[in-house]
């Protein structure tokens, strides 16, 4: 029980560790989570785990209870969980053994947060459930998208906790064999966010297991039978999220597919920004694969489950769909989910098979969305469902807000977004050879201090080691290189040797009260006298620094001067405290170790001015790294109430509440859990055979104590290294081999961009473009002169006229308005051919419109400015900026102006960079385009650049070469790429590209090869595929757009648009489509519907109405019958927008 | 001495075993022949060192509520117990220390609880067992002095609790109880303000207590402490003598619950302080400046302005 008692303080004192970034993004999530777990279903996680034991042949595990706040959750369930602290052990070593499989893992400890605490106690229950639970881990290794960034990684490894425990779950019900959940219950695990387990038996096909990943268990070292226990599923159906994450639907759906990768997106709360901006993607993941595959009813379900409308998400969505194209994953966020659950009420009902958790990790990828984002979507009718291009709308309805680029290139918001995601980090044998290393010396550590690898502590070192450095390994197969069983051998055999000294030195702060034995304690930590103590005298008067060797292992030890607990000594304590901050600096301790009286009744709260003292003099981090102390530690429990003694452990554990729960009242900090270790310095104190002090409870206090230190330095160091990996992951020339985001750098090779034109060309993209049209329309040349004249009415006149008169105006107004548009589009042509003609004196043409030629490729007859405007925001907002400013048009070759973001915060200012663009002409032959945009907001820089030029040889051939430089998250990407385009017919044209790019140490290369076809005036289609290399990864995509346009193109403004594109990367299909239409409803209104899907089932559907009339409160009528609509197809979302 | 009414039969003396009784009905029986009927202690000190539990040690029997880890409220408590005619009653009172600080709140509760009491022995009660005395340790015993007067201190003895206790670095036992009860002696003297002198004759007793159940027991299966002696006994007695030690008792009244009235003090040095101004001060001021005057011509205006200046005076 003791033991148990410290595993759990342990795991807590873990988290104390965590580095600032886990705080902050934890924090808000922890937030979140405890708030909604209270909430939610604590009774359900007893359903399940009653279940659970049920199914176990020997449960040793008590269910416990998970509350809203988990410190005490897990003092409280300590003693209920490790009774049997043999058992515990057993299972450690089978998540040991595991464990060593999985080898290679990252250690990233400092991502366990309060849920991998907990997960920790969790898995140590349920002793079975382990293998599972190692599976899914060493399932991650696939890692590839893998991309987890630094920010994303704690976030991701979250997820994985999670998925352990799904795991977990699943295992102990495998081990059940046969126990079914079919009875629709929804199960709860939380731990801290919502599993959330739904079955519905009849649904459930166990067939559809499947073995979700068949290949990537099988890389799966040893240990994982898991396959046979997963394809006998069994039935049980277990979704368990934590943290939000949500396995739900998707989950089933994927495992129905078996093919496809991960339908679980994970959700990378990347930058601290997670909850909101996420929250709102989730939406997608309900809707998953069921529409692909899964059986109609539980397609039915799981639709109904995850969406629940939301209007007004869409844009957002789109914007993660894409990503999620490009990266083939889907993001959600788990609170969201979570929510969306409860909202619903619904049970999610998953595929039979709990399976789970394998896919998910492997598909991992981390999407951040972070204000970027936002922006990128605000692009509105970009690409929609990440399926490369989508054809512009045509008219008004692209309200871009930023301008487009020259070459058309994705905006760099969305290239940092992908980077975010794609960082993730290679297989890197380096550091998991020094995690050996430092797990090895660990295990010597342990093993000097005596303690065998069963130890609580040790063991959960070894497996926060272990999880961490999972979370962050990639190959499954390499997990078997490094096992906990080589290291402990390791570690035995050089502790026998006695050679190879112990690199290892553990630094120790002793603070606390005057008097409590802080002196007396480094004396018995290296027993001997170090310090002079004297019971009445302040026996410290100054801080010093104590060395020496205990077990060979070097101890530093700062002694301090004792503090005051008076309120009015505290300015003395802050005197004492600053002399230690001063002498600390240089050498900061590796943990602080508190002291206080076990034997004292500190219920006055009279430790809080020393303890805010310490706060206030070095910040509550202190608290993150120490362990408390009780010392006189051997005295006896004081008298219960009844007069009998009352039981040691109560005492102890009582009093370390007491005094954890006044250092997080002094720091505010609900998390800290700083664990407790035990000192007794009397030399009166019992000792064992071995001469070391046993405390009454049996414990050998001095090694637990030191080995508490040692695992969270050990842990420090761990963290230090896989975070000096990070580091230099985000350096842009780092030794580190990364992966660079083949999809991404995929998707921009495939899109294909427009030619840099002479400055006289610009406006001959109709000619480029639209071939066919110029030949085909010189029939209707004068119509419009030819008809009878006619004057405008004025506004009183019009008035007068009756409705059918006035609708016999209008119609005629349009009629002609129509035909003087084309005279003039035909009139514009034709000076145009009387220009190329003339070659000649062209130059009087503005320039520097190259930023439209993207536009112009689908609205060629929007008439180009010298300086456009920005386009105006749909609201009349007067703080908008672009109200407020305006660009000036200056003559200057060099096209200068500000870039507006228009997501920044209400009413900022928004513009946060500068853009310059400029055409130059060489030879009066060769354009060259340039443009370049510096942004930067609070966060971060960015930078884009762009050159283009190209080269016409011969009939309809030319060449365009390229050179970008963009930011692609930390690092910058180069780019450089050339493409060729052919018409070798009159309605094909084809094209051929290369690319090269260099992000960071990588260079990746790319080939792709497009053909346009037209088959008349309306419709044309564009196929394009590619192939993007880099260091013997390839990824396969390929696209296909049609385009139908209305019949009087360019003056319709139907226009409707098929896209589809797949992609393919590490054996991971992605494929989406999206379905666009955009038809005129009336004279003044304009319908948009749009749909896409892709494979995971993630889809959405928007339909958007622009009117320039007052129809708004007719409109709000269609927001019940959307309502209703999803109701039926509840896994699409849909936008209601209206202007 | 006031009479306190609810005074419960002391039947907790006969859970003690006989060798205590017997000293304890001995002691006693020293009130009958002093012909005094009642007696009232006064039990103070930090929060958590034992003072209700040293009450419920003397009285035999669980009297005033004991929580290990709660404090027990603000509010003193009086147990009185009386046997053959002799009462005894015992004022628990709640640790003064809250938050780093004296509780002032506590104090005055206690000062209210005592009104028109009259208070025959302070305990001071503190641990034996923690090596250092500290500035709230002087804030409590200035406290107390505050509340009551120092010359509460004459009637009082230091309680040391958890005296079962084997003393760090090998000191002898002995040595350490003497060292540990000067120190906090000091602590007492320095808060009461009490001078080498006030305490001559009558130095505040030290009375070791252990109430765990755990005490060591003799063959008469007394309670004892680590020197054998038997502890209950021993601090019946040592309030016995401080009882009869010549000291009066402390009667806390209005006055002294309700503090000085500023108003009051120094009332009567008021003419004294006229008249010394007026003598040693007004007079020869007015002196030198009209010496001064007649000396040196002057300004109209500064002969008017000192005139005035004067008068007022």
């Amino acid at each position: 029980m003791g033991d148990g008692a410290e595993i759990v303080n342990m795991s807590e004192g873990e988290e104390k560790k965590l580095p600032e970034d886990r705080i902050s993004d934890e924090q808000v999530e922890k937030n979140e989570l405890v708030g909604s777990d209270e909430a939610s279903d604590s009774d359900n996680e007893e359903e399940i785990f009653e279940e659970a034991i049920g199914s176990q042949e020997a449960p040793k595990t008590e269910p416990f209870e998970v509350d809203g706040l988990h410190e005490d959750l897990r003092l409280e369930a300590t003693p209920e969980n490790f009774k049997d602290e043999h058992e515990v052990v057993d299972d450690l070593e089978e998540v040991s053994s595991n464990e060593s499989g999985v080898k290679d893992s990252k250690t990233y400890h400092s991502i366990v947060g309060e849920s991998h605490g907990e997960v920790n106690v969790q898995d140590i229950t349920t002793g079975e459930a382990e293998r599972d639970l190692v599976t899914p881990k060493m399932n991650d290794d696939k890692g590839e998208a893998g991309e987890e960034i630094s920010h994303g990684q704690i976030d991701s490894s979250l997820d994985v906790v999670e998925n352990s425990e799904k795991a977990t779950c699943s295992g102990s019900n495998l081990a059940g064999e046969d126990v079914n959940m079919q009875n629709g219950n929804t199960h709860s695990f939380p731990e801290n966010g919502i599993i959330s387990v739904s079955a519905l038996s009849e649904e459930t096909r166990n067939d559809s297991i499947e073995d979700i990943n068949w290949e990537e268990k099988a890389d799966v070292s040893a240990g994982m039978e898991t396959e046979e226990e997963i394809g006998g599923g069994e039935g049980t159906n277990k979704n368990c999220s934590e943290n939000g994450f949500v396995c739900i639907n998707n989950v089933s759906g994927e495992q129905r597919n078996g093919e496809t990768g991960a339908g679980y997106s994970s959700v990378k709360m990347a930058s601290g920004d997670k909850s909101l901006n996420d929250s709102l993607e989730i939406l997608n993941v309900g809707t998953s694969s069921p529409l692909e595959k899964s059986s109609p009813e539980e397609k039915g379900e799981i639709e109904g489950h995850s969406s629940s409308g939301f209007p007004g998400v869409t844009c957002r969505e789109h914007e993660t769909v894409q990503n999620s194209n490009v990266r083939h994953d889907v993001q959600q966020s788990p609170q969201r989910n979570k929510d969306l659950e409860k909202q619903q009420g619904s049970r999610v009902n998953i595929g039979p098979e709990i399976t789970v958790s394998p896919h998910v990790e492997r598909e991992f990828e981390v999407v951040s969305s972070d204000s970027r984002t936002e922006s990128v979507s605000s692009l509105p009718p970009a690409r929609p469902a990440g399926l490369g291009r989508a054809a512009p709308l045509l008219g008004p309805t692209p309200r871009v807000t930023q301008q487009p680029r020259v070459n058309g290139n994705v905006s760099h918001d969305q290239h940092q977004q992908v980077e975010d995601s794609t960082a993730e980090t290679d297989e890197h044998d380096e550091t998991r050879e020094k995690l050996q290393l430092i797990r090895v010396k660990f295990l010597r550590l342990a093993h000097r201090l005596g303690q065998t690898p069963h130890n609580v502590v040790v063991a959960q070192v070894l497996y926060r080691l272990g999880l961490a450095e999972q979370l962050r390994g990639r190959s499954g197969s390499r997990v078997g290189a490094f096992s906990f069983d080589r290291a402990s051998a390791m570690a035995e055999q050089l502790e026998a040797a006695g050679q190879d000294p112990l690199d290892f030195s553990c630094t120790i702060m002793v603070l606390g009260k005057s008097g409590v034995g802080k002196s007396t304690t480094i004396n018995s930590i290296f027993d001997e006298v170090k310090m002079s103590t004297d019971a009445f005298q302040m026996g410290t008067k100054r801080v010093q620094n104590v060395e020496g060797f205990v077990q060979g292992i070097k101890v530093r030890v700062i002694d301090t001067p004792g503090l005051l607990p008076s309120w009015s000594d505290q300015h003395k304590n802050e005197k004492i405290l600053r002399s230690v901050r001063a002498f600390i600096k240089k050498n900061p301790p590796d943990i602080v170790l508190y002291l206080d009286r076990l034997d004292t009744q500190s219920r006055d709260s009279g430790d809080m001015p020393l303890l805010r003292t310490i706060i206030d003099v070095f910040g509550p981090s202190i608290w993150f790294n120490a362990i408390v102390g009780l010392t006189h530690a051997a005295s006896a429990p004081p008298d219960g109430p009844n007069g009998t003694a009352s039981s040691y452990d109560m005492f102890v554990t009582q009093r370390s509440h007491v005094i954890q729960q006044a250092i997080r009242q002094a720091a505010g900090d609900v998390r800290l859990m700083n664990p407790v270790s035990l000192v007794e310095n009397h030399s009166a104190c019992r000792t064992n055979r071995a001469g070391q002090r046993v405390l009454p409870n049996g414990q050998v206090w001095k090694p637990h104590l030191l080995l508490l230190s040692f695992a969270s330095k050990i842990l420090a160091e761990a963290n230090a290294l896989l975070k000096s990996q990070d580091n230099t992951a985000g350096r842009p020339f780092a030794a580190r081999s990364k992966a660079p985001p083949l999809p991404f750098l995929l998707s921009s090779l495939l899109q294909s961009r427009p030619q840099a034109k002479l400055p006289e060309e610009q406006y001959g993209d109709g000619e480029d473009e639209d071939g066919l049209d110029e030949s085909s329309d010189s029939d209707e040349e004068s119509e419009y002169d030819q008809l009878p004249p006619f004057k405008r009415l004025t506004k009183a006149e019009m008035a007068k006229l009756s409705k059918s008169q006035k609708k016999q105006y209008l119609d005629e107004m349009d009629y002609r308005e129509k035909l003087f548009m084309k005279k003039q589009m035909k009139e514009e042509r034709k000076r145009r051919k009387m220009l190329k003609k003339f070659a000649a004196e062209i130059k009087d043409l503005p320039n520097g419109h190259s930023e439209n030629v993207e536009e112009e490729r689908s609205e060629p007859a929007s008439v180009p400015v010298p300086m456009p405007d920005l386009s105006l925001p749909a609201s009349f907002d007067s703080d908008n900026p672009t109200h407020r400013y305006r660009s000036l048009d200056s003559s200057n070759q060099w096209l200068v102006r500000a870039v507006l973001e228009t997501h920044g915060w209400d009413h900022d200012v928004g513009y946060e960079g500068v853009s310059a663009e400029r055409l130059f002409v060489i030879k009066e032959k060769i354009p060259i385009s340039f443009s370049g945009q510096v942004t930067k907001d609070k966060k971060d820089a960015t930078v884009q650049l762009e050159m283009a030029s190209s080269v016409k040889h011969g009939k309809g051939r030319s060449t365009s070469l390229g050179f970008d430089m963009q930011n692609v998250g930390k690092e910058l990407a180069y780019t450089v790429r050339s493409d060729t385009r052919f018409k070798n017919f009159r309605n094909n044209k084809a094209a051929a590209g290369l690319s090269v790019t260099l992000l960071g140490d990588s260079v990746s290369a790319g080939l792709k090869v497009e053909d346009k076809l037209i088959a008349n005036k309306w419709f044309r289609m564009v196929m394009s595929g590619g192939a993007m290399t880099s260091r013997g990864d390839v990824a396969y995509g390929g696209s296909l757009e049609a385009q139908l346009r209305d019949k009087d193109y360019p003056l319709g403004q139907c226009l409707s648009t098929l896209g589809l594109s797949v992609m393919d990367w590490h054996g991971d299909l992605a494929i989406g489509g999206n379905i666009q239409s955009q038809v005129p409803i009336g004279r003044s209104s304009n319908l948009i519907a749009r749909a896409n899907l892709n494979n995971r089932g993630a889809g959405q559907v928007s339909i958007r109405v622009n009117s320039s009339e007052q129809l708004q409160l007719a409109m709000v009528a269609l927001v019940p019958l959307f309502k209703k609509l999803l109701g039926y197809y509840s896994s699409q979302q849909m936008q209601y927008g209206q202007r | 001495m006031a009479a306190f009414q609810m005074s419960r039969e002391w039947i907790g003396i006969q859970q003690f075993p006989p060798a205590t009784q017997t000293k304890l009905l001995e002691i006693l029986g020293k009130y009958k022949e002093e012909d005094v009927s009642s007696l009232t202690v006064l039990v103070m000190g930090k929060g958590g060192v034992g003072k209700s539990s040293t009450v419920n040690s003397v009285i035999g029997e669980k009297a005033a509520a004991v929580s290990t880890f709660q404090s027990e409220g603000l509010r003193p408590s009086l147990v009185s117990r009386s046997r053959s005619g002799f009462t005894l009653n015992i004022i628990d009172t709640p640790g003064l220390i809250e938050g780093g600080y004296v509780n002032d709140q506590a104090v005055n509760l206690i000062k209210g609880f005592l009104l028109n009491k009259t208070i025959d022995v302070l305990l001071y009660v503190d641990r034996l067992d923690v090596y250092r005395v500290d500035d709230l340790d002087r804030q409590v015993v200035t406290a107390i002095t505050d509340a009551f007067g120092k010359e509460i201190w004459k009637k009082s003895a230091l309680v040391l609790s958890h005296a079962q206790f084997s003393p760090p670095d090998g000191l002898n036992y002995d040595l350490f109880v003497s060292r540990r009860s000067d120190a906090l002696l000091k602590v007492i003297c320095a808060g009461a303000q009490l001078k080498k002198q006030d305490l001559q004759g009558s130095s505040i007793p030290v009375i070791l207590v252990e109430n765990s159940g755990r005490c060591h027991k003799n063959e008469s299966d007394e309670k004892i402490l680590p020197d054998g002696t038997s502890w209950i006994p021993n601090f019946v007695k040592t309030i016995t003598e401080i009882s009869f030690n010549g000291n009066k008792p402390i009667h806390v009244d209005k006055k002294l619950v309700e503090g000085p009235n500023p108003n009051e003090k120094g009332k009567r040095l008021i003419p004294l302080i006229v008249a010394f101004q007026y003598l040693l001060l007004m007079k020869p001021l007015v002196r030198a400046i009209k010496s001064d005057v007649a000396r040196e011509s002057k300004q109209a205006w500064e002969m008017r302005d000192s005139g005035l200046a004067s008068r007022k005076t």
